[in-house]
């Protein structure tokens, strides 16, 4: 990491004097120069050639000084300051041009994260679409598991973004009242960065964040396949992992999720129905990649019995490999989900706990390997 | 040719949840009311994945993508919607289908409008027609339940997601602005296994069930792959489930007492008069 030259903008004397402390005291940090007023500080702090400019910006009149100090420190990174984060404060400074936003005070682990992005965003970030063709396949489960999951397992961070736009129910599993949905992420996107973006995500543990649905299914229509698009990229960079749950059947994001995604798990439930034929229907579509077996990851869920002779069975069925089949554990699963809890959590023991222990393993394993 | 004298009952099998059983209703009231004696045809618009045409084992020819292309392409004075259906007949009933398109780019190319107006034209010649959707709002399914007398929104007892996803389709319902008599709520699988009671369901979403259909996952999976519905077949029609499929049709058509099991002169004349040309 590099070392930061910090010019601290803070008329609060008090607070100015607890976050030059910090700054002193966190390694990488050096404190070049603090003023307690705006203009002083934009007329004379070029002086002390900061990199990290930290800039209150509660006591602003308007966050336009934050461009103006952009423009006069062009080689500078700068994250506000205030008491309390809020999606339309954040929006605005990032819009004018800062590069996060902290809280006040912060301690050296906050400044050190909030830093964090600045540097060569993992380009490593992996891709999981799941589709299904029609709902009710379980999915929702799967991802909101085997998130958790995975960030275990792996030790990386694990982002689900809630893409079924009109319906999503992310938020539910999890028991989310988000501040920022998608829709907010979307219509952002133009100025954000993959760590800007991450706020827009809500943690629901130290390694997994959801970027949740849509609140009401009119504003759906507000999300585009090309910003959908942009977002997902960008997400790439703050993650290890992004899960991506979209709409049943083939619509236009569900299709953009897809053809970007490094992997898409195409799940079906069985339910005495038509399952088959849909799947059979779905792969003839997706075997126009040109890596489909490489790509597509066939799973059913609700599988009685949950055995490898069913898995065969499915598998002879439908003329291509069953990559996981996943036990019906109905009463377990909503119960579950009915309390915003991970079902690993309540019953770590059951066979859908393990299911989803063994399918992670293999996917974390293959990932390592390729 | 048949005879175009009809004003036609237009029903819409809606649900924001999805497999709550739309086409399983929509297939079974369709029969249901040709078996009463009244022209009846189901529509399928699960555009993508839909199962009407599976559930009733049938090869069709035409889809709704030939028949709303027609519309596009032709002139209007030219569309014969008849020419697009396919006949199912069982026991001495019979109804028409159109079934959704049989290749998925088909499917992608559907006008919303052109649709409109082949449901437009069905119902000169049928008493009652029936259309089955998937569970999202998209411009053809707002299409038709725009057009529709009644929307028979279907509900299921399941975990709290499903119920917030029908709260919010019945809310978007509302702000549409269609009135509340238009829409229906039937409860589906009343009695099945879940954390859930039916009552709890009548007031998260704030509304009254206006049938209620019980759980008989056996006797539906049997149906959908025997291509006969349930209220047609001799056993399967006496269940629980059949008598309540039979009693929801009783309600739609008004009609109060036993059912008149043998076709009508009506209906005959109906038939014969489908064949003329």
């Amino acid at each position: 990491m590099q070392e930061y030259r910090v010019m601290l903008v803070e008329s609060n004397t008090d607070l100015l004097q607890r976050m030059a402390t910090v700054i002193q005291n966190t390694v990488g940090f050096q404190l070049a120069t603090a003023y307690s007023d705006v203009r002083d500080a934009l007329n004379q702090g070029s002086i002390f050639r900061p990199t990290l400019i930290l800039l209150d910006v509660d006591q602003v009149d308007s966050y336009t000084v934050v461009e103006e100090f952009m423009e006069k420190f062009p080689d500078a990174r700068m994250l506000c300051l205030g008491a309390k984060w809020s999606l339309p404060l954040f929006r605005a400074v990032v819009k004018a041009g800062a590069g996060g936003f902290l809280v006040v005070p912060f301690t050296s682990a906050e400044l050190i994260n909030g830093v964090h992005g600045f540097e060569e965003a993992d380009k490593g970030g992996k891709v999981i679409t799941f589709f299904s063709p029609k709902g009710k396949s379980g999915k929702t489960t799967f991802i909101a598991n085997m998130a958790v999951e995975l960030a275990e397992q792996s030790g990386s961070r694990v982002g689900i973004i809630d893409a079924d736009l009109q319906f999503g129910d992310m938020a539910m599993f999890f028991n989310l009242s988000p501040q920022s949905t998608i829709v907010e992420a979307v219509r952002d996107i133009g100025f954000l960065s993959p760590t800007t973006l991450n706020s827009y995500f809500i943690p629901v543990s130290d390694k997994v964040s959801v970027l949740c649905g849509t609140r009401r299914p009119e504003y759906a229509e507000q999300v585009l396949p090309e910003d959908f698009t942009a977002l997902v990229q960008m997400a790439r960079g703050a993650f290890r992992y992004l899960l991506i749950d979209v709409p049943s059947a083939f619509t236009p994001v569900s299709i953009a999720a897809s053809e970007i995604s490094d992997k898409v798990c195409v799940m079906a439930m069985v339910s005495g129905g038509f399952e088959i034929q849909h799947m059979k229907q779905c792969l003839e579509i997706f075997k126009a990649f040109p890596d489909c077996y490489d790509r597509l990851r066939v799973c059913f869920s609700r599988v009685e019995p949950c055995t490898d002779e069913m898995r065969e069975k499915l598998e002879h069925e439908l003329g291509f490999p069953v990559f996981a089949i996943i036990p019906n554990e109905y009463l377990l699963l909503s119960t579950a989900a009915n309390n915003g809890r991970i079902v690993a959590d309540i019953r770590p023991d059951s066979a859908f706990a393990k299911s989803i222990k063994s399918i992670v393993k293999e996917i974390y394993l293959e990932d390592r390997k390729g | 040719m048949a005879e175009k004298n009809r004003n036609g009952i237009v029903v819409t099998v809606f649900s924001t949840a999805s497999a709550v059983g739309k086409t399983l209703l929509a297939v079974n009231m369709t029969a249901e009311l040709a078996r009463q004696g009244y022209r009846a045809c189901v529509l399928d618009l699960d555009l993508q994945f839909g199962d009407v045409a599976n559930f009733l084992q049938l090869n069709a020819q035409y889809t709704i993508f030939e028949a709303q292309e027609a519309v596009v392409k032709r002139p209007v004075s030219e569309f014969q919607v008849m020419d697009y259906l396919t006949l199912y007949e069982f026991d001495g009933t019979e109804f028409f289908v159109l079934p959704a398109p049989q290749k998925l780019e088909e499917s992608y190319n559907i006008s919303a409008k052109a649709v409109g107006q082949v449901v437009s034209e069905l119902r000169h010649y049928f008493d009652y027609v029936i259309i089955d959707t998937t569970s999202a709002f998209n411009e053809a399914n707002l299409q038709v339940m725009d057009m529709s007398t009644i929307v028979t929104a279907v509900a299921i007892v399941d975990f709290i997601p499903t119920i917030k996803n029908m709260k919010i389709g019945y809310d978007a319902m509302k702000k549409i602005g269609y009135e509340s008599n238009k829409i229906r709520f039937i409860l589906n699988r009343s009695n099945a296994k879940t954390n859930i009671e039916v009552s709890d369901v009548e007031k998260l979403m704030d509304a009254q069930f206006y049938h209620v259909l019980p759980n008989d996952f056996k006797t539906a999976v049997e149906s959908t792959h025997s291509g006969i519905p349930i209220v047609l077949d001799r056993v399967n029609s006496q269940t629980p489930l059949g008598k309540g499929l039979r009693e929801l049709v009783d309600k739609y058509t008004n009609r109060v007492g036993p059912v008149k099991t043998t076709p009508g002169p009506q209906k005959s004349s109906w038939l014969s008069g489908l064949f003329k040309k």
